[in-house]
């Protein structure tokens, strides 16, 4: 079932296009990353998409809601963490987060009360419940503001840097936390990250989008190897010798092949090739000790589609 | 509209505007000055009401006082006479500094310094209608306004009473006149603040350049004070009331204005 569709998302600002005609679905308990660099569009996506702002063209649905024309429902359904953690420093964090729950309709006292406990021991700040949000760190904030953003049990939620200000700890709290909620409750979680490694670990998908369009969309997975456009595997054996490379170069689906660190370093034109790449060399005489296949990194593909533009 | 979402905003705004020193210090300040100081000014300071500034002053507003006023005031010496005209006429436009300035102030924090603390987005986010967000920001600024002007009414009434009955034998305040201009007026004026600073905060980004701006609303204040001086106005319950409509008239001008004026697209542009 899809969560979020978007058809043909434009938005202008007095005649610059910050987002041009993007169109993508996620489907429900998705974790969809968009990657892009600053300015690319990321954050007016998500403006659209949270029916903060109006597209120029095209539209999207949200829950099956229109976000040019049920921007209240949409608001109603999704969670947001917003780029700042947009908290009132002056309030409490327990006043911050009843205000926000009562706002986002959580009417009955006791259900209340018990989320916005639930979600305050779980970020540790149970404690400093009765402190204004200004005492409190920028890793602090951002847990309290993540904690506004999931206050009303969200079906969808819009997460603008979640780990970004964060220790490790916490940071490895949260990217479990977003695992849970997409796997566990089924929530779909949009989420725009300059960290490739929480894009990598948690996104089934992810879209790069650069100077307001869609370069990419694809798996973390899919992404990488479209990088290499090829499959790297390194073997490492007893002993390198000529006899042998020259052995595994002639095998079915060799590409290239490169000596190092004493392994081989085979591309592949498809990854299927591999074992009969190993059996080449088992029957030149060789020792394969391993065979360990290569990606380049969620960062090098990234980098290389963005350059590539 | 929901109303119950509209208080629901309102209560948050008011909760942080009781903990923010810069909107608390003119609230409390600019009562106090006009409460207690002047009249005890008035009244205490020996030969304050002599000289000759206050007899211009007398032969300007005494013949264009209300019959029944100025035969009250005729078995009276003409210091008596003075510290009448002062504290019943002369001071009261100040009561409209009062309504103006205080919602002045909040709306400038509610509006322009949510812009530049960067709460808005949040606050923009959540399921609230244009509507109520307005209803509730704009009764944030003028429910504080308007318990200052009561409260500082009360005291100036209590002030100037205690003062002056010693002297008059009845009790100066509260009068039609006053009842007027606190009930009717203060209020068109406190919306007056409201909606000039919802249009001046569309426009800026900070808090201080909000309420520096919104400060200018003083000056038609000031036209009051210097037209009564002049003998050229006097504010009875007539005058109050015609005044009252024109600001009303005004009020509506402004917040139509200011309505169209509430754009998130706007908004979010500016608070970064």
């Amino acid at each position: 079932m899809e969560s979020i569709v978007a058809e043909g998302l434009t938005k202008r600002f007095n005649g610059f296009t910050a987002v041009d005609s993007l169109s993508f679905t996620v489907e429900q308990g998705e974790i969809f990353g968009l990657l892009g660099p600053n300015g690319a569009g990321k954050t007016t996506t998500i403006r659209m998409l949270a029916s903060l702002i109006q597209p120029t063209e095209g539209d999207a649905y949200v829950g099956g809601f229109s976000v040019r024309d049920d921007a209240l429902r949409v608001r109603e359904i999704i969670g947001i963490l917003t780029e700042n953690p947009s908290l009132y420093e002056r309030l409490s964090a327990l006043e911050n987060l009843e205000f926000f729950a009562k706002a986002y309709g959580v009417g009955d006292p006791q259900t209340r009360d018990a989320r916005i406990k639930e979600l305050l021991q779980f970020f540790d700040l149970w404690d400093r419940r009765g402190d204004r949000a200004g005492t409190f760190s920028k890793g602090m904030k951002q847990k309290l503001a993540l904690a506004r953003a999931l206050v009303h049990e969200p079906r969808t939620l819009y997460l603008d840097e979640p780990t970004s200000g964060l220790d490790p700890k916490s940071a490895k709290d949260i990217r479990d936390l977003m695992e849970r909620l997409s796997q566990r409750e089924g929530q779909t979680i949009l989420l725009s990250t300059h960290r490739l490694e929480d894009a990598e670990r948690l996104c089934d998908r992810v879209m790069i989008i650069n100077h307001g369009g869609a370069v990419s969309v694809a798996s973390p997975r899919e992404l990488r190897q479209r990088a290499t456009g090829a499959h790297v595997v390194r073997v490492g054996l007893r002993e390198v010798t000529r006899p042998l490379s020259d052995a595994a170069e002639a095998a079915e689906g060799v590409k290239a092949l490169d000596v190092r660190d004493g392994a081989l370093f085979v591309t592949l034109t498809d990854e299927g090739y591999t074992p009969g790449l190993v059996r080449s060399i088992v029957d030149a005489g060789g020792s394969v000790m391993y065979v360990v296949p290569l990606e380049v990194s969620l960062e090098d593909a990234y980098l290389k589609v963005i350059g590539g533009e | 509209m929901r109303w119950s979402k509209a208080f629901l905003v309102f209560r948050k705004d008011l909760s942080e505007v009781v903990r923010n020193w810069e909107v608390m210090a003119p609230m409390i300040i600019l009562p106090v000055i006009i409460t207690v100081l002047i009249p005890a000014m008035v009244t205490l300071v020996p030969d304050s009401m002599n000289g000759s500034n206050n007899a211009n002053l007398m032969d300007t507003i005494f013949p264009n006082l209300p019959e029944a006023d100025r035969n009250m005031l005729a078995g009276f010496p003409e210091a008596q006479q003075m510290i009448y005209i002062m504290l019943v006429y002369f001071f009261a436009p100040f009561f409209l500094i009062i309504p103006l300035m205080v919602s002045g102030v909040i709306a400038s924090d509610s509006f322009a310094g949510e812009k530049e603390r960067k709460t808005i987005e949040a606050l923009l986010a959540a399921p609230l209608t244009d509507s109520e967000l307005l209803m509730g920001k704009i009764l944030a600024s003028f429910a504080p306004a308007m318990g200052a002007t009561l409260i500082s009414f009360t005291l100036y009434t209590v002030m100037v009473d205690a003062l002056t009955l010693g002297r008059f034998g009845f009790l100066l305040l509260p009068n039609l006149t006053w009842l007027v201009m606190i009930l009717c007026l203060a209020p068109a004026a406190s919306l007056l603040g409201i909606g000039a600073t919802v249009i001046i905060s569309s426009r800026v980004k900070g808090f201080r350049e909000a309420q520096q701006l919104s400060a200018l609303l003083v000056v038609p204040v000031l036209a009051l004070l210097f037209g009564q001086a002049s003998g050229f106005l006097i504010m009875g319950p007539a005058t109050l009331l015609v005044l009252t409509v024109l600001v009303l008239v005004v009020d509506a001008a402004l917040f139509g204005v200011g309505v169209s004026l509430f754009n998130r697209e706007k908004i979010l542009s500016q608070s970064h």
